[in-house]
């Protein structure tokens, strides 16, 4: 169902022009049959019928305000501006209302994104490309028009790019050929778009590229250019030494709650039903998150459940059933509100990489915890074994391993350690903060193995009891055959991301391990293999 | 081709004025001791006398050192049509010895229409520099080369500096050397041995008086009276903006502008912004606009993406200001999430969330810069175990906690009983 209206539409409008223009792509192929040389208006616009105003205005609820700061900031045809920085939050329709204004205003715009253009030279030769409507495909062997790396060429062929679709635009006006006069002017201004300016900061270190497109402006000296930089984060994010010239702020707001409940009811079937919906979940929603994309993931499954009960989805409903449906929905809105992260699989591809992308260093940590509710995946014993021995002795101190394994078996040792850890809370607090703040301990290879081992030999041990009370022999000849599989399973979990591979010990100079596994994962795999996990656990 | 509606026409017209540097600058430079008149005078005076020179214009971003040096370039080359070949060079874009040799063969080749060749080494660059300084100079023809951001070409070994004021040394040569630069010590910034071959002439640019401001406003805004405009139309206009510029509170805000920052370009655009917020409908500008352009162009971009947070992420700060009342010398995400689960037990309150829920909106918090990392190892750690601080002070926190309608009344009064 087709719950987030424009968002969706407006975002595959963002992607699809920030890959060179999908416009241009439809005039590549109507112009198969009569060749002509690619005219610039129509390659750098979106060369479709321009949007009307209401139409643009109507197609974003919440942003009315921001789409006439923007249009009169770019103001009139043929009107010189100074650069615009358009910050916000995610996901508040930054790319989008800034695409859709060019679309309304129909004047030529250059469009990337350094989310796709990951490199100085990669936005660069992007930029280029556009402005000298050079498309790479399979003929030019998929490169670029000018080979450009260094900001000082950029900023050269920028220039001779710029002069001559300017010259190109000025032309039509003065020849008045043809059916270019007919149409509304596009105007002699070229519009260069920056988006995802945030990103730069990750791969350019030294920040000479952002200081050199905050300071583009008054490099080029050309006032037919204007510049527009789309940013996550607020202008008070660049500043630096050296300092730069602030283009004009425009802020975009977080939707409110109104706001969303307008862009959810976009494009609904049973707009009644869904209204009634959305009064029930959205305010808890809200507490959490007024992300859009966040929201719009978790909205339709629960959508599903909320309509379970009924038999036609085109009833409006009353009162007395939006009783009933609330009753029936209740109980699971608690829970979903826990779920929302969750990436549905069944949900559409982008938005999962798009989710994947927001995550960035951080999925890792997430992905462990996606997988923590799907843990009846394959995982051979030893795997899961290996598994807990890697978290015993991340979290375990290696001084007490000696302790917790010998024949005896634990539990002894550990009420005795115990009661010497409680001698004042505060140490105890002490340490618990300490333990908080160190996250999981390292541990080298052989410290594992010997877990691992000891380990073994207990869980078959009590796996089949009454046989093996002395498990420790049937340990020697058991895992003897285990060692060598032992290391592909460790790489096995490294590359799954359950261990990691943590620098070298400076002393010894071998690799240390570290497990990234939660308390929780450890011990639902605990519980799996039937293991007493909780007796080995040492607890400050 | 421009709209018939005269309004329409007035604000492209002020747009056109206020992008333009060079006509906001030769506003300011007709006084007969203006950085723009002495400038020229030095300039002018090695070009006529054929002598070398340098000189560094320092001052502040956005008071015109560039546009005054771009204005008396250009009057000059009215003036001594054929002496002059200027080459510009950035230090953003130059800072590297190679890049800028290059960039300097390239101009020069484009000016005196020779082939340059990308191919040449830095080698042959800089043996054709010189070799260009010696002809130009024996045909009696200056080169001036503009250095912008003159500071960031003195890091490294000062090659290019050195190389290009060593060869300024002899007799045969003629150019002079302009250093751009916002940092006051750029002159200290050069090594022994390029400061001695440096000629310390040092033109300072400040940002303009409150006069100059009244009349350079004057000068911007007012409409032309003998244009194409109605007559009545600029009449009105223009007495409606003297009633503006009188006032006394179009004056505070004046003020508070050159308050935070009292260079012309910021002065510029303000005025823009104003120009553009300008109701098409009456056609004048009204104070208003001038009000709504200062409230924009003064953001605060902390206290708006406090007001942004979701009820969780404001707990979350509000639990990380408590880690840091407690003197907690560096905490992370699980440390939070054990202040969270306290308050939570101690005030039973509806907002609480699972673990990850917690976690990501812990990273909306990362991604709006509210809070950041304390290390910049990446990939030391997952994201629970990481040292984190807030980037706000206490005061906007509980300022952005007020604002925000949607926050629990719980989270204010744990503030405020720390304060």
């Amino acid at each position: 169902m087709g719950k987030e209206g424009t968002p969706q539409i407006t975002k595959r409008t963002t992607r699809s022009s920030s890959s060179t223009a999908d416009s241009s792509n439809a005039i590549a192929t109507k112009t198969v049959n009569a060749p002509r040389p690619p005219s610039i208006i129509s390659d750098l616009t979106f060369g479709e019928e321009p949007m009307s105003l209401d139409a643009l205005l109507s197609s974003f609820p919440g942003r009315r305000l921001q789409v006439l700061e923007l249009l009169q900031l770019i103001g009139p045809l043929n009107s010189p501006m100074f650069p615009l920085f358009i910050y916000g939050g995610a996901s508040t329709g930054k790319s989008s209302v800034v695409l859709q204004v060019f679309k309304h205003l129909n004047r030529p715009f250059v469009y990337s994104s350094c989310r796709t253009c990951y490199s100085p030279r990669i936005l660069f030769e992007s930029m280029l490309n556009q402005l000298l409507l050079h498309r790479r495909n399979a003929g030019n062997g998929y490169s670029s028009m000018k080979r450009c790396e260094r900001p000082a060429d950029f900023v050269n062929f920028l220039r001779e790019a710029l002069t001559d679709v300017v010259n190109n635009l000025k032309e039509p006006i003065k020849k008045a050929s043809s059916k270019e006069l007919l149409k509304p002017g596009h105007g002699r201004m070229i519009y260069l778009i920056f988006d995802h300016l945030e990103l730069i900061q990750e791969w350019d270190k030294s920040s000479g590229i952002i200081l050199l497109l905050f300071n583009l402006f008054d490099i080029l000296k050309m006032s037919e250019v204007g510049l527009i930089f789309i940013s996550n984060v607020s202008p008070d994010a660049y500043y630096s030494n050296t300092g730069h010239v602030e283009p004009i702020p425009v802020y975009f707001p977080d939707y409110t709650e109104d706001n969303l409940c307008q862009i959810f009811m976009r494009n609904q079937a049973n707009p009644k039903l869904f209204s009634s919906f959305l009064d029930v979940v959205l305010r808890p929603f809200c507490r959490m998150t007024r992300r859009v994309d966040e929201l719009s993931a978790a909205f339709p499954l629960l959508f599903k459940k909320y309509c379970e009960p009924l038999s036609d989805l085109g009833l409006a409903p009353t009162e007395d059933m939006k009783r009933k449906l609330f009753s029936h929905l209740q109980p699971h809105i608690a829970p979903s509100l826990n779920e929302i992260f969750r990436v549905q699989y069944e949900s559409r591809v982008d938005v999962k990489a798009k989710e994947k992308v927001r995550r960035k260093g951080n999925i890792r940590k997430l992905g462990i915890e996606d997988a923590l509710d799907e843990i009846d995946f394959h995982m051979s014993i030893s795997a899961k074994y290996l598994l807990i021995s890697a978290f015993l002795a991340s979290r375990n101190p290696a001084t007490l391993d000696a302790a917790l394994f010998d024949s005896m078996g634990g539990s002894d040792n550990r009420k005795r350690k115990r009661k010497a850890s409680q001698t004042s809370m505060e140490k105890k607090e002490n340490t618990e903060n300490e333990l908080l703040m160190r996250g999981p301990g390292t541990f080298p290879l052989e410290r594992l193995l010997a877990i691992f081992q000891c380990l073994t030999s207990v869980g078959e041990g009590s796996l089949e009891e009454g046989q093996r009370e002395d498990g420790g022999v049937m340990a020697e000849d058991g895992d003897v055959g285990l060692m060598s599989d032992v290391l592909l399973q460790l790489s096995t979990l490294c590359n799954a991301n359950f261990i990691m591979k943590g620098g070298t010990c400076p002393l010894e100079g071998s690799t240390r391990y570290r497990s990234t596994v939660s308390e929780e994962m450890a011990l639902k795999v605990a519980r799996s293999l039937r293991f007493p996990l909780s007796k080995y656990l040492y607890r400050r | 081709m421009e709209g018939d509606n005269p309004a329409q026409r007035a604000i492209a017209l002020l747009r056109r004025r206020l992008c333009n540097p060079n006509y906001i600058f030769s506003l300011l430079s007709d006084s007969p001791d203006s950085n723009y008149s002495k400038l020229k005078f030095i300039i002018s005076n090695s070009v006529t006398e054929t002598c070398n020179n340098s000189i560094l214009l320092l001052g502040p971003r956005g008071c015109g050192k560039i546009a005054v040096l771009e204005l008396v370039l250009k009057d000059l080359q009215v003036e001594h049509p054929d002496m002059i070949s200027v080459v510009r060079l950035n230090g953003l874009l130059h800072s590297d010895d190679t890049c800028a040799l290059k960039e300097i063969a390239r101009q020069l080749c484009l000016e005196h229409q020779l082939l340059f060749s990308k191919m040449a080494s830095s080698d042959d660059n800089a043996q054709f520099m010189i070799a260009m300084l010696r002809e130009c100079g024996l045909a009696h023809k200056t080169i001036i080369i503009v250095l912008d951001e003159f500071d960031l070409f003195t890091q490294g070994k000062q090659r290019l500096l050195y190389s290009l004021l060593d060869a300024m040394q002899s007799v045969t040569s003629q150019a002079v050397v302009i250093g751009v630069s916002c940092r006051l010590d750029a002159d200290q910034l050069l090594e022994k041995r390029v400061r001695s071959r440096f000629s310390h002439r040092k033109l300072l640019f400040l940002p303009p008086s409150n006069r100059d401001v009244q009349r350079l406003l004057e000068d911007i805004l007012l409409l032309p009276t003998d244009s194409k405009f109605p007559n009545d139309y600029v009449t009105e206009f223009n007495a409606r903006l003297h009633n503006i510029l009188g006032d006394q509170q179009f004056i505070e805000i004046l003020t508070t502008l050159s308050n935070t920052d009292p260079s012309v370009n910021y002065l510029l655009r303000f005025i823009f912004q104003a120009v553009c917020y300008m109701d098409l409908e009456t056609g004048f500008l009204s104070l208003e606009n001038f009000k709504n352009a200062i409230s924009s162009i003064q953001r605060q971009p902390k206290i708006e993406s406090l007001q942004d947070c979701s009820v969780l992420e404001l707990y979350i700060l509000v639990c990380m200001r408590r880690q840091e009342v407690k003197e907690q010398t560096s905490y992370n995400f699980n440390s939070v999430m054990k202040e969270y689960k306290s308050i939570h037990d101690s005030f039973q309150t509806s907002d609480y969330y699972a673990h990850n829920v917690c976690l990501r909106a812990f990273e909306h918090l990362l991604q709006r810069e509210l809070i950041c990392f304390t290390d910049n190892r990446v990939h030391s750690q997952s994201v629970e175990f990481r040292p984190v601080k807030l980037l706000i002070s206490a005061q906007e926190l509980h300022q952005g906690l007020k604002l925000n309608c949607s926050c629990p009344v719980i989270l204010q009064k744990l503030m405020d009983r720390e304060s």
